[in-house]
Order: C-alpha cells, then structure tokens, then sequence
C-alpha cells in the first residue's frame, strides 16, 4: 500500500542541473544549460521556445537518447546519468514512445509493421502482437489501411500510424516532437485529439510544439531560451491519476 | 575512402583485365610476326582408321613434298623440314673443341625454302646464302652465344657430334616465344641422308617423320589443294588424306579440337567478368558517395548549371578516373611484369609500352567501362537533391519484392563467388594433370642418348650398370614415355580384315617395364628364358579394349610389313605422350642385344643417389662407348618439357593469381555496396534504435536481408561453376569435390560477412539521436 503510494508520488521525469555542449573544432555551443524540470505522471507538459534553444536537444535526453554532459536524469524515478547506451535502450523499450514532426516510418515496412516494431524490440508473442497492433490501429481509425505503405497516405494518416506505432507498448510517456508542424490544421487538430485522449487515459505526454494554440492545450507550458528554462507557466491543475 | 576504395577497385579489375588480356594477346598472336602468315600452310594428315584419339598428324612423308605439291599451280614455296637428332633425340651434340661437346635441342633439318616462307632476320650471314651448301649450318642467336660468346659465329665451324665439321652460313634472330615452329638450329635438307643414313627418303611414301610448310601464292584457295592431293596416298595407305592446314589454326586448333579455343575462351570470360565486377561495383561505390555531393550539386544548380550539364560532368569525370585508372594499371603491369612471368613459371617475354594495340585497347576498354558504369549513378547526382534521390522508390520495382539493391547484390556476390570457385576448379583440374598418376613411376629415373657407331651388347652394359648398388636397373629402348614413337595400322585376329587401327610401336629391352615399374595387368613381360621372344609382343590395354579382346594372351595383331605378332602379355595404360590427350593402343616388341646407332638410356637410380648413379653410369659409357658425346638428364624433364604439361602449369599459376584479384575486387565491391545498403537504411536503423532494437537484434535483422540474397547467389553461381567443369577441356578430369564449392564459398562468405558486419555495425553504433536529426 505503501509502496503504492509511493510510485504514485514519483515524478515521471526529474532533471536536475541538466547540461549538454556540442563541440565542433572551432565552436561550442551550449544547448542545455542547467535546466531543472520536474514532470509529474499523467501531465501533459508543453515545450516553446525559438529554432536552436534546446527543445529537441531536453527531449532527446528526456527519451534517453542522447546523454547529459552534466547533472542528473531521474526517469521514473530512476538515475540514468552514467547508464551505457544498452542499459538506457533496456529502460526505454515499451516505456517511452515517440512521435516526430516528419513521422519517421520506414518506407519498406507496411502500416502495420511499423507499428509492430515495438512489440517485436520487445519479444512480443506473434498472436499478441497481433492483437494488439489490431486494436490501436482501429482505436486510431486506420485499420482498414494496415496493409498499405506509409507514401500511400495523407500526413495525417501517416502521424497517426506513428502515434499507434508511438502508443502500442502501453508506454507511461510519450514524447512528441512537434508532431503538428507537417499537417494542415484539420490534420493538426485530430492529432491532438488523439494526444489528449492519450493524457486522460493516463499517459504522461511532453511535447514540443511552435504553436501557441495546441500549447494551451496542455496543463503546463514550458518556455526554453538560450538552452535554459525561462518561463514555468502551469495552465490548469490536473488530478495525479 | 570513397575515392580511394574507386580508384582500387578500377585499377585493381584493369590490373586483371590486362593481365589476362596480355595472356591472350600471345596465344592469339601465335606466329603473327611472319610476313606471309596468311598464305603459310602446314601439310597434315588425316588417319580415318577406327579408335584413333588423334587421328590428325603434322608428320608427313617426303614423298609428297618433292612429288605432290610440287605439281600445283597454286604453290609458290614448299619446304621439307626433319627434326635434327634422329627419331627418337632431339638434338645433337655441338663443339668448337671435341673435349666439350653441347647439346642443343629444337633443331631441324630443312630446304633453304624455309626462308621465303618464314620471317627470320639475319643478324650475321644472309638466308639467300643459308642451306644451300652441305656441311654448313644456322644457328639461332642464343645458339650462337653458346660457342661464340660476344664473337662473330659467322664463317666459323663446329663439329657435329664430334665427327663432322660444319661451316656457319647464318645466324638469325631470336624468334618471338610464341612462334609455333622455333628452331634453334638449321641444318641443310642436302646432308640428311649422311647423317642419318636414310637413303631415298624423297621417293618415300611410308616414313611418316618429316614436316612440310607450303607458301601458296597470293588469292590461291588452299581448299582446292586439298582436294587435288586428297587422295595422293591412296596407293600407300588407303585410309590417309593428306590435308593443308593455316597457320593461323596450327597453335590454336591444329587437329580439330577445340580444348585451347575453350582454354582460351574460359579466360576471356573470366577477364569480361571481372570487368562486369568492376563495372557494378564502380556503380555501387558512386551512388553510395552521391550524398557527400548533395551541396555540389546544390550550389551548381543555383547558379544555373543544367541538369543535362551536370550529367555531362559526371559521366566525363567517370571516364576521366577510368582512363586515369587505366594508366595507373598499366604502369603498376609494366613494373610487376617480372613477377607475373614468375607467376606464370614461364618469360613469356609479355611486355607493355612497346605493345600500343593492346594499349589502346585496353584504354578503350577502360573509358567504355567508365562511360558505362557512370550512366545510372550521373543520372542519380544530377537530380536536384540525391538524398531526395535516393531515398526515393525508384529501385524498387513496387512491392514485389524485387528491387535493383537485391538484384546487384545477388549479381555481385555470384560473379564474385562464381570467379572464386572456377579459379579453384582450374588450378586442381591443372594440379591434377600435371600431378596425376602417370602410370609408371617417373622419379629417380636417369636418361641419355648417344648417337653411336660402335655395335655392341647393351646386357653388357648394363651388367656394369647394375653391378654397382646406387644403380637399380637399367634398360634401352627405341622410346621412353613423353617421347612418342610412330606406329602402324594394325587389323586383329578376330577382326574384320578391313578394320584398322593406329598402334604406336615400342622398341624395348628386357628391362623396361621394371625399370619404369610399369604394372604388367595379364600375361608376362619379355624373358631372357624364353628365346622366342622376339616374335612375340606385349600390347597395352587399350589396345585390349579396341580389338573387343576377353583373352588377349595368344591372340595375334596384324602388322602391314612385319607379320602377325602373338601377344604374350599386357600392360596397364599409363601416360605415354601427354597428360592431356587420351591413351593410344600400344605394342611392345623385344629390341635384339645391339647398341647399334641411336637409342635411349633409361637408367633406375636408388633415391638420395642421383649425383653417384649418374658418376658411375658416366664412367661407365666412357668407357664403353669413347669418344661418343652423351648427356644425362632426369626423366622428369621429359614431362616438363612437354605442351600439354607446360600449358596446365601456366593455367594453373594464372587461376591461382585470379582467385586473388577475384577475392580482392568482390571485397571492394561487397564493401561499397553493403555502404550504399546502410547508408539507405540509416533512417530504418535510427527508428529502430529509438523504439528499443539493440545493436545485436539491428545486426541479425540487417545481416539477415544479406543471407537471403546471398543464399541465392551461392546457388546460382555453383550451378554456373559446374557448367564449367563440365566443359572443361581435356581427356582426363579430375573428379569434381564439394571442397572447391566449400572453400571458394567460405573464402567470399567470410569477405562479405567482414564487410558487412563492420559497415553495419558502425552504422548501428551510430547513436539514434544523431540519425534522425540528419535523415
């Protein structure tokens, strides 16, 4: 009961002092620069900021991608700084899902082995798999396209195959970066339908977005200059599930 | 490394394609230096008798030369020519001083007509004033050297086997290497009879030992000579056609069948495949490196270069790196040639920069391959943006799973992998006939021949011989195997009277199956208990084989002049000409106890004795025969010296070289092209990063599209490479072992594996982060 309590109480994802330096021979440019950030479970947190300030540079990290020069990741609850690159894919799998402003499908697999992929990384049974591949894809509204190609559909189409593909697992988070920025608005909006229904059913969700508008529809916004965190502007309140 | 991996793999496929152009460029070039080479003849003939292997024969009578040809409008020259050393030694002994007598081989006797049908150049004397006169001689330049190092040989004498002086007429320039007729020495046709003691020779239609070389005059057809003297024997031998055949088909193709044309043609496929290799891997290794020019282009493009422009750019780049490949080769050829002839095991005297046809056909060669191979990758760079480019489907035919990536891997590995195991299969077939089992065993064997006046016992020689422990046996013989005797056609009891066939005939003492341990399979050899002998024969089993005989023993073979001969025993077949040509009916007949005139010395030595045995047996033919010049030899370079054996050697040492530069190019070509493959699968690798693959399941899953494909690539090039087997030439072949298959397939296997999983594993190492902000 406890113990329960407790993970209820664990922040999703806790950054502390976070720096990353990109170095070329000539240049050196901080695009973190000791950024403490505190998500909780089932919030849904948006990031702004200009080209170059760092937005994806803090999701990269936040998805354990990529490593901090300095401080500390916690990722529900978990240390991750110093983790070898096997250690963080071990933690990532199923856990964290992605969605991109580009989608990023492989052209060469159909709508549903994109989506499958996860479970495969993850030992999936094939029937399993099966299953559940089936159901977010109709939860998505695409089933009926699972045996095309990715080029053969709209964009729209397209990042919903990448957020069923993002959500298959059951991850707690999901990081999505600008996943709006290639879609017309009516594309746009269905998309952070999805999201918000994603939220409400428990899923953490970071994103990083241009848009003032799909901003707001998140319980926080984040604003990033400069590699650091500006403002810290919280929207509404929302109820730790 | 793009560049350099290129210019490698160009340079590297051109090396071979020179190499081996070089190769062919001789033997299609056999006998092109003679002035008149398209109107040369040589005079063959055809033995329609049944079970002959070798029906066709250069040795002719000289009968048809004085008689015949000399009848024919259309003939302008004829020349008689006789190997020089008798029937069965080629060669003679030479000396300015008795004391130091010199064997020189390749020597011929000839009309001084052989001048104005061949192209020799007098370097002392004239060939107007050559072989006109008895007792004179020509000497080739290297045989000059021999007795007259730096001097003039012109005008001085030489005795001939330290009996009779000789006066030098002539002394010409080397011959090239590939020149089919290549005398060391010419002796006039006018002394032959002296000599040799053949008397009449001219008016004899039986003798079957002399050459004929024939210059027909300009435009005249050689097919209506042949059918004027088509059937000039048929008063002598009803079933022999005597026949003109080219020049140009004597080194080639002299009796009808084509084994070097094969020979030849296999290696020219060979040197179009490897090109083919190079060609698709040039195409590969282009459009993997078209990203890296992606802002080339870009900016070209702004500042108004034509898409048709920047096509003419690449292709002209292409060719402009193929040509400067192609010199690179050359040169990289011209310096290692010392080493390619220590390769071969043989100075081929190949050259380059004093040989501009090939030259220019091999910068030809290398600007068609560049222009070729740059059409497909100039098309994808000239395209506005080739990562676009690439990117897009264009090779994939859609969806049904064939695309242009496969189809060039699978090409790739099975020329690669098809090169590896023809090269293997080559070098053991050529392993197998030069090592193959002879029949008889060749090692610790001694030969000599003397050319002797004295008569006398040879069992008393060899008495001497054997008395000493280093020596085992000795025998004497007319022939020895790899030198070949002429025979007759012989009918068999048992046989229809008119069916013939060509059996060689051996002349031997007691002691020549022991001697060369050949196995006696029925019957018995000749005894000295069974004074009779000299009636009976021995024959081998082919002979068996083509008379249809269950019981050879007391069966009787029918001779044309000497009788029937009674069969007291036979031989296993061993390898008596050639390793190439197929075993011929044998007979062996008991030579009487004489020394007389010629003969071959066979002598057993016990091993780790050579250098004793052959002291002893010198001391002892001093003695028995002085003043004689002789020399000893070992047996093995009768095998050597022989055609067919030389010729496997060279294919052997050749097909060692080319599974090196097979396996060398495919490595370059497998390792731009599994790059090209990653560097269009980074974005895959980057999603599959991030959804949580490690680099080991990337691995599998990357390596695992390879397997396919190169599993289809193993069958097809195995069921190339054993097309070939069965086409290769040769009477003999070695039976086919999956071990060729095995270790050419694990050679390329272990390469591509290399190959891939380092570009793959670098690729998967690369972390998902940096993948995905640049795809």
């Amino acid at each position: 009961m406890l113990l329960d309590q407790m993970s209820k109480t664990i922040s999703m994802i806790r950054t502390v002092e976070l720096s990353k330096v990109f170095r070329t021979e000539t240049i050196q440019t901080t695009a973190l620069n000791k950024v403490n950030l505190t998500v909780q479970k089932g919030e849904f947190v948006a990031i702004m900021g200009p080209s170059g300030c760092g937005k994806s540079t803090l999701l990269n990290m936040l998805g354990l991608l990529d490593e901090p020069d300095e401080g500390e990741y916690y990722f529900d609850g978990i240390p991750t700084s110093g983790m070898n690159e096997l250690n963080r894919t071990r933690l990532r799998k199923g856990r964290i899902g992605f969605v991109f402003q580009n989608f990023n499908l492989i052209d060469e697999l159909t709508v549903f082995q994109n989506v499958e992929l996860p479970l495969l990384a993850l030992r999936t049974a094939a029937s399993e798999r099966k299953k559940k591949v089936q159901a977010v894809l109709d939860r998505m509204q695409i089933g009926h396209r699972r045996d095309h190609f990715p080029q053969q559909l709209s964009g729209g189409q397209q990042q919903r195959v990448a957020i069923a593909r993002a959500v298959v697992p059951g991850p707690g988070l999901v990081l999505a970066d600008e996943p709006t920025g290639n879609l017309d608005s009516s594309n746009g909006e269905e998309v952070m339908q999805l999201l918000e229904q994603l939220n409400e059913s428990g899923t953490t969700i970071v994103m990083v977005t241009h848009s003032l508008a799909h901003a707001e529809r998140a319980h926080r916004t984040i604003n990033l200059l400069d590699g650091q965190v500006v403002i810290d502007h919280r929207i509404r309140n929302f109820q730790i599930a | 490394m793009m560049a350099g991996i290129s210019i490698l793999n160009l340079t590297a496929g051109i090396i071979a394609f020179i190499l081996i152009s070089l190769f062919l460029q001789f033997h299609l070039n056999y006998d092109r230096h003679n002035r008149l080479y398209d109107r040369i003849f040589r005079l063959q003939i055809f033995s329609d008798v049944q079970f002959s292997p070798n029906p066709h024969s250069a040795s002719v009578t000289a009968a048809l030369a004085r008689h015949e040809l000399t009848e024919l409008p259309e003939v302008e020259r004829i020349a008689l020519v006789h190997s020089a050393g008798d029937d069965n030694i080629d060669g003679y002994f030479f000396a300015t001083d008795p004391a130091s007598p010199v064997m020189l081989k390749q020597g011929w006797y000839s009309d001084s007509t052989i001048f104005d049908i061949f192209t020799f150049r007098f370097i002392e004397g004239s060939a107007a004033r050559s072989l006109t006169e008895p007792h004179s001689l020509v000497l080739s330049r290297s045989s000059a050297e021999k007795f007259f190092p730096g001097g003039e040989a012109y005008g001085n004498v030489l005795y001939l086997e330290n009996k009779i002086p000789l006066t030098v007429t002539g002394v010409y320039e080397y011959l090239p290497k590939n020149s089919d007729w290549r005398p060391e020495f010419l002796l006039p046709m006018l002394d032959y009879t002296e000599y040799t003691g053949f008397r009449n020779y001219e008016d004899n239609y039986w003798a079957y030992s002399f050459g004929v070389f024939v210059l027909l005059r300009e435009h005249a057809d050689f097919n209506q000579v042949n059918e004027k003297i088509h059937g000039a024997l048929k008063n002598y031998r009803e079933y022999h056609y005597p026949y003109l055949r080219p020049l140009s088909k004597v080194h080639m193709n002299p009796y009808f069948q084509p084994d070097m044309i094969i020979a030849i043609g296999l290696f020219y496929f060979i040197a179009l495949l490897i090109l083919i290799l190079t060609s698709v891997n040039y195409v590969n290794l282009q459009i993997a490196d078209a990203t890296s020019r992606m802002r080339e282009i870009g900016i070209k493009k702004s500042v108004g270069y034509s898409q048709r422009e920047l096509w003419w750019q690449f292709v002209g780049e292409s060719v402009t790196e193929s040509l400067a490949c192609a010199f690179i080769a050359l040169l990289v050829v011209h310096y290692a040639m010392p080493f390619y002839h220590r390769v071969l095991g043989e100075d081929l005297g190949l050259s380059i920069f004093n040989n501009p046809q090939l030259i220019i056909f091999v910068l030809l060669v290398a600007a068609a391959t560049g222009f070729l191979s740059s059409l497909y990758p100039a098309f994808i760079i000239s395209r506005f943006n080739p990562v676009r480019a690439m990117r897009q489907r264009f090779l994939t035919l859609e969806r049904n799973g064939i695309s242009l990536k496969k189809v060039l891997v699978t090409m790739q590995f099975t020329i690669s992998l098809f090169l590896v195991i023809v090269s293997f299969i080559v070098f053991r077939q050529a392993s197998y006939m030069i090592d193959k089992q002879m029949g008889f065993d060749k090692d610790h064997l001694l030969t000599a021949n003397i050319k002797t006046y004295k008569v006398g016992s040879f069992e008393q020689v060899r008495e001497r011989l054997i008395a000493s422990p280093e020596i085992e046996n000795a025998c004497f013989t007319d022939y020895i195997p790899f030198l070949l005797p002429g025979g007759d056609d012989m009918s068999w009891e048992g046989g229809h009277p008119e069916e013939k066939t060509f059996v060689r005939i051996y002349n031997i003492s007691y002691d020549y199956f022991d001697t060369y341990r050949i196995r006696i399979t029925r019957g018995r050899g000749f005894s000295r208990e069974y004074p009779a002998d000299g009636d009976k024969c021995l024959i081998n089993e082919t002979a068996v084989k083509n008379f249809g005989w269950d019981h050879p023993i007391g069966m009787k073979v029918k001779t044309s002049f000497w009788g029937d001969w009674e069969v007291i025993g036979v031989v296993d077949d061993y390898v008596a000409q050639s390793v190439h040509n197929p075993t011929e009916p044998h007979t062996y007949r008991l030579m009487g106890d004489s020394v007389s005139l010629t003969g071959m010395y066979s002598i057993r030595y016990m091993p780790g004795k050579k250098q004793e045995a052959e002291r002893i047996a010198r001391s002892v033919f001093e003695e028995s025969y002085p003043g004689d010049a002789f020399q000893f030899e070992p047996f093995v370079n009768h095998i050597l010296a022989e055609n067919a054996t030389r010729i496997w050697g060279i294919f052997r040492n050749i097909c060692f070289m080319f599974a090196g530069f097979s396996i060398l190019i495919s490595s370059v070509g497998l390792f731009g092209l599994v790059l090209y493959f990653c560097r269009r699968k980074m974005k895959e690798i980057g999603i599959r990063k991030v959804l949580g693959f490690s680099v080991r399941r990337l691995y599998m899953t990357m390596v695992g599209e390879f397997l396919v494909l190169m599993a289809l690539g193993i069958v097809l090039s195995w069921a190339a490479a054993w097309f070939v087997y069965q086409k290769l030439p040769g009477a003999d072949k070695y039976g086919l072992q999956a071990s060729e298959f095995l270790a050419g397939t694990a050679i390329i296997v272990i390469v591509a594996m290399a190959t891939i999983s380092y570009n793959i594993l670098a690729a998967a190492r690369t972390s998902a982060a940096t993948i995905l902000k640049y795809e």
